[in-house]
């Protein structure tokens, strides 16, 4: 496997009680030479001790606050220790370390703060049919509230230079922090870029993923920090 | 005259509230300044109140205030939601700061399975401070888009 590109490309996992898959996730980033940053978002089931035993640095939030509220710690700690290059990566392990490469490398040849992950470029394996129609849907959505012109507009899997990440502030501590990304990219007016990417569905991942009512409680929660700025 | 005067002081109230709220919410404040300044028009012109409900189909004037006074009450209850947005977003920075203020990081040898406590944690706020300034100085990009990666 290729080697980290970047001398200090920072990963962030935000994990919720994924003891079971987190360690294999970190295992293989480290492995792969990447810095690791994991924030345990308030889990019960060891999920801190898990990521620390294999190799992550974590932070560890005292309650239950989104994954919205994970990155966005995960990108403050990883900026507090220097990182050039940030990458989101979902701890459920439905990303693919080898892609990582494949964003720094969009990030640098595209002179682009943001490289964001396409799985309609890329391959998406047992994506179910409901999902990728309200993902499409999404992607409208966005081109429609943005202007930016997606293929894929909820993929965890981004890169982010130093300069994007201090764009960025997450303030939808839950699922809409996906939305929210995408409007600050866009009022940000810098380069961003897309790549193809993998997601490998899993029953596990599945399981763990958003429910179609969540596109309910995402279009509330934009619609309510639209009324309350 | 006594019910007049009470729904009059009711709605002097609600006005009040959205002008107390306007910085907080200027949209719930002007939405609920409409509807109790309307509301106070048909307490005191309620033949209006009944012309107005005979055209929009509602029959009687009186429930046509009824229904202003329910829009009043769901406009104050998004604000109460609202604002327990507000305080989840405190509570957010609060849980930030204490999480970042106790890193485990990992050490040197990394895999290592034991992890060390950092007992000094980095100034956050400052690091990010520090990129946004660099970002500035960096001046706006120019957005792009790129469909496909060649090197993919």
């Amino acid at each position: 496997m290729e080697p980290a590109l970047q001398p200090n490309l920072w990963v962030i996992c935000a994990a919720y009680n994924e003891a079971t898959a987190i360690g294999r996730v970190v295992t293989e980033l480290v492995r792969a030479g990447y810095r690791v940053i994991v924030v345990d978002d308030g889990s019960g089931d060891g999920t801190r001790d898990v990521a620390a035993a294999a190799g992550a640095h974590v932070v560890a939030h005292p309650i239950n606050l989104g994954q919205g509220a994970a990155l966005q710690t995960g990108i403050d700690y990883a900026l507090s220790q220097g990182a050039d290059v940030l990458v989101t990566f979902d701890a459920d392990g439905q990303h693919r370390v080898s892609d990582i490469p494949r964003l720094a490398g969009a990030l640098r040849r595209e002179r682009a703060d943001f490289a964001l992950g396409s799985r309609f470029l890329g391959e998406s394996s047992n994506l179910p049919r409901l999902r990728r129609w309200l993902l499409r849907a999404a992607t409208v959505f966005t081109r429609l509230t943005t202007g930016l012109r997606l293929t894929d507009s909820h993929n965890g899997l981004r890169a982010f230079t130093r300069k994007g990440a201090a764009a960025i502030r997450l303030r939808q501590n839950r699922m809409a922090h996906a939305s929210e990304i995408l409007v600050e990219i866009a009022q940000s007016g810098l380069r961003y870029v897309e790549v193809p990417v993998t997601i490998e569905y899993t029953a596990y991942s599945l399981a763990k993923g958003q429910r179609i009512g969540d596109s309910v409680t995402i279009l509330l929660d934009l619609f309510a920090q639209e009324l309350y700025r | 005259m006594i019910a007049q005067i009470f729904f009059s002081l009711l709605l002097c109230s609600v006005f009040l509230y959205a002008w107390i709220e306007y910085r907080r919410s200027p949209v719930v404040a002007v939405l609920s300044s409409i509807v109790a300044l309307a509301g106070l028009y048909f307490v005191w012109v309620p033949s209006h109140t009944t012309r107005l409900a005979e055209f929009v189909g509602i029959g009687r004037g009186v429930d046509l205030i009824l229904y202003t006074w329910v829009g009043i009450s769901l406009l104050v209850i998004l604000n109460l939601h609202l604002k327990l947005r507000t305080q989840l977003e405190m509570i957010t920075v609060l849980a930030r700061t204490i999480a970042l203020a106790n890193p485990i990081a990992a050490p040197a040898g990394l895999g290592h399975p034991l992890a060390a406590r950092i007992s000094n944690s980095s100034d956050v706020s400052a690091s990010r401070r520090q990129a946004r300034n660099e970002a500035r100085a960096g001046g706006p990009g120019r957005r792009t888009r790129r469909r496909g990666d060649p090197s993919a």
